[in-house]
């Protein structure tokens, strides 16, 4: 089974880049080396060309959901969350994308498609820092990586 | 008065919002778009190295990585006195073919085509790139996923990495061609030109022959006559990469050329208390509010802008085109806002034929790639992005760290005429407080035309991006509230 662990957001947004600080976080303590690392500033289509040919996906990303509190962590289906990293105004969202892909036939799309969502606050200031609720939540998304590859 | 809030814009998955508010009568008295804008940058540039901001700003959004980059690329020659070999600039204008390629594909068949090409009326939930799917047919949709990758596939080759290039430096690129690589990407170019002329023949067959389409480009709340504006070559052809800024007014009388490096002698900003927006406009004209006209300083940018403001096109192709379509629409210059989706193809044409030309150039494979830098000191980039003008400002201290860095992108020069045609949209389709899916979409239309580009940054989860549309009574109580995924 082909798994890939991709922290997605902007690195320069502050919270934003909160899923690159997870991956960064995971490569000191991820040993297994079938599983694959990577990080990606974008979404939608481009998202899609990361993730094909691999079975299972786990996104790492900011969220932003109302009455959620700041450094929560949560899993979701991609189903039930549909606009993962849908920053962008020029593309869609992923889901879109693999419903389009499938539409088209494609093969070797992944089977399951995990995404570990951070709350976070800020995201509209330049800045490559995390936010003190967001920073401290990292290791809990960490371990939410781990434990869902060990489940794999 | 009652209030009417569409938040968030469905498919421009920013943050951006339009009220628009009624009068008594429920017909539209004013309308507003929002955009939440990034801050900071400026603070966030200085004290950094210089040749890191082709980097840096490429990441600023998601959207126009290449834009940003190549902008960066060409401050920083002019910041280091340096004027990089004439390969490395061709490089450089292949890597940006590349792109606009790809990024107009993705508008025109996923964001603004589905309102054509599946109809403005359709319902929401099918006025996207499945709808085109079931509309044009799978092996169109097949074709889209594949030149729109070609397009990536070029910038990924020589800019280094996909989505976001690493080959821009001061005086140069990092990364020549090999022969191998000439040939894939001769081979991507010719598809994507069949391509391109075969999506301008779709337009016309779903668009021009479609009068209830043509009316609808040529009517009354899709048209605004402002200023037009791009870089154009040394004949007055639209170039992306390279050359003066050209102004064009209202009869396409050239009323200003000038060096970007001159950008702030003719272009001021005007900050409007409800929006975080600045509203550029043209200096020796001068700020009228938000009105369009000849008095009126405010100015479009994007592939519409870009036509009216040049002469035409360098290619030969795309010259055919651009003369079909001033002769299609009346003359010059046009000012239906949706004909920047038919201009836009236009350009998607020019961006093949332009990238076989430099593809095909013996000098493309050169080795000398980069030029010596001298001392630091200030410069300013302008390239088109996909979506417009976009200004690189930078000025370095004596160890080459930025002291201080302004960008004004293209979603910011055309903020007027998008607040406008947003404006003009509503008066035209709401009428005596009658509001509906398909009104509210053809709001949208006005704006999904110019391709904005919202800070990047924003999700909402869970759920897709649904549409609420709040409206309130004369005392602004909230009285209806209409919610579509």
């Amino acid at each position: 089974m082909k798994t890939i662990v991709l922290g997605v957001g902007n690195p320069i947004l502050q919270d934003d880049g909160v899923g690159i600080h997870v991956i960064n976080e995971l490569r000191e303590h991820l040993k297994d080396s079938r599983v694959i690392l990577d990080i990606a500033y974008t979404g939608g289509m481009n998202l899609l060309d990361m993730i094909r040919g691999f079975d299972k996906v786990i996104l790492v990303d900011a969220v932003k959901q109302e009455g959620s509190k700041t450094g929560e962590v949560k899993r979701f289906s991609l189903t039930e969350a549909p606009a993962v990293h849908s920053c962008n105004p020029h593309d869609v969202s992923l889901s879109e994308a693999l419903l389009l892909a499938k539409q088209l036939g494609e093969e070797h799309l992944p089977q399951e498609i995990v995404v570990i969502g951070i709350v976070v606050k800020n995201t509209l200031d330049f800045g490559e820092q995390l936010s003190k609720e967001v920073a401290s939540a990292v290791p809990t998304a960490v371990n939410l990586v781990l434990t869902e590859l060990k489940n794999a | 008065m009652r209030t009417i809030t569409i938040d968030p814009i469905t498919r421009l998955e920013g943050h951006g919002k339009i009220s628009i508010f009624l009068d008594e009568h429920g017909d539209v008295e004013n309308a507003y778009l929002q955009i939440p804008e990034l801050r900071g940058f400026e603070k966030f540039s200085e004290g950094r190295r210089a040749e890191d901001m082709p980097q840096i700003t490429s990441r600023i959004c998601g959207v126009c990585p290449v834009a940003h980059h190549i902008a960066a690329a060409k401050a920083l020659d002019a910041a280091f006195h340096v004027d990089p070999p004439a390969a490395a600039k061709k490089l450089r204008e292949l890597l940006y073919c590349g792109y606009i390629i790809y990024d107009h594909i993705l508008h025109f068949y996923f964001l603004g085509g589905p309102d054509f090409i599946v109809g403005p009326e359709a319902p929401a939930a099918k006025r996207n790139i499945l709808g085109v799917i079931e509309k044009a047919g799978i092996d169109v949709a097949k074709d889209v996923i594949k030149h729109r990758a070609y397009g990536q596939k070029i910038t990924a080759i020589l800019g280094g990495k996909a989505t976001h290039p690493v080959c821009g430096l001061p005086g140069g690129v990092s990364k020549g061609l090999v022969k191998d690589e000439v040939k894939e990407i001769k081979d991507m170019v010719a598809s994507c030109n069949t391509f391109a002329k075969f999506t301008l023949n779709l337009f016309d067959d779903i668009v021009l022959k479609n009068k209830e389409y043509v009316d609808l480009i040529r009517s009354d709340p899709y048209t605004l006559k402002t200023y037009n504006m791009g870089l154009v070559d040394k004949h007055n052809k639209v170039n992306f990469y390279d050359g003066m800024i050209r102004v064009s007014d209202q009869e396409a009388n050239e009323v200003e050329k000038f060096e970007g490096k001159d950008y702030t002698k003719h272009i001021a900003e005007k900050v409007e208390e409800w929006s975080y927006m600045k509203f550029p406009y043209l200096k020796s004209i001068g700020w009228h509010g938000l009105q369009d006209g000849k008095k009126s300083g405010i100015y479009r940018v994007g592939p519409l802008g870009r036509l009216n403001a040049a002469e035409g096109m360098a290619t030969p192709q795309a010259e055919k085109e651009y003369k079909r379509m001033f002769d299609t629409l009346g003359g010059k210059p046009v000012n239906s806002t949706l004909a920047f989706h038919w201009a836009r193809l236009i350009e998607l044409l020019y961006a093949t034929e332009r990238a076989k030309e430099l593809i095909e150039d013996s000098e493309i494979t050169s080795s000398h790639i980069r030029n010596p830098v001298g001392n630091p000191g200030a410069g300013i980039g302008v390239v088109e992005a996909a979506r417009g003008t976009l200004i690189h400002d930078y000025k370095l201290d004596k160890n080459g760290l930025v002291e201080k860095a302004n960008l004004i992108v293209a979603t910011t020069n055309n903020a007027g005429a998008i607040t406008m045609s947003v404006r003009d949209a509503a008066k035209g389709v709401i009428k005596k407080g009658n509001v509906n899916d398909g009104l509210l979409n053809k709001v949208e239309m006005a704006f999904r035309a110019y391709d904005p580009c919202f800070g990047c940054a924003t999700h909402t989860l869970p759920g897709g991006m649904p549409l609420t549309v709040n409206i309130y009574d004369h005392k602004k109580n909230l009285s209806k509230t209409i919610s579509r995924i």
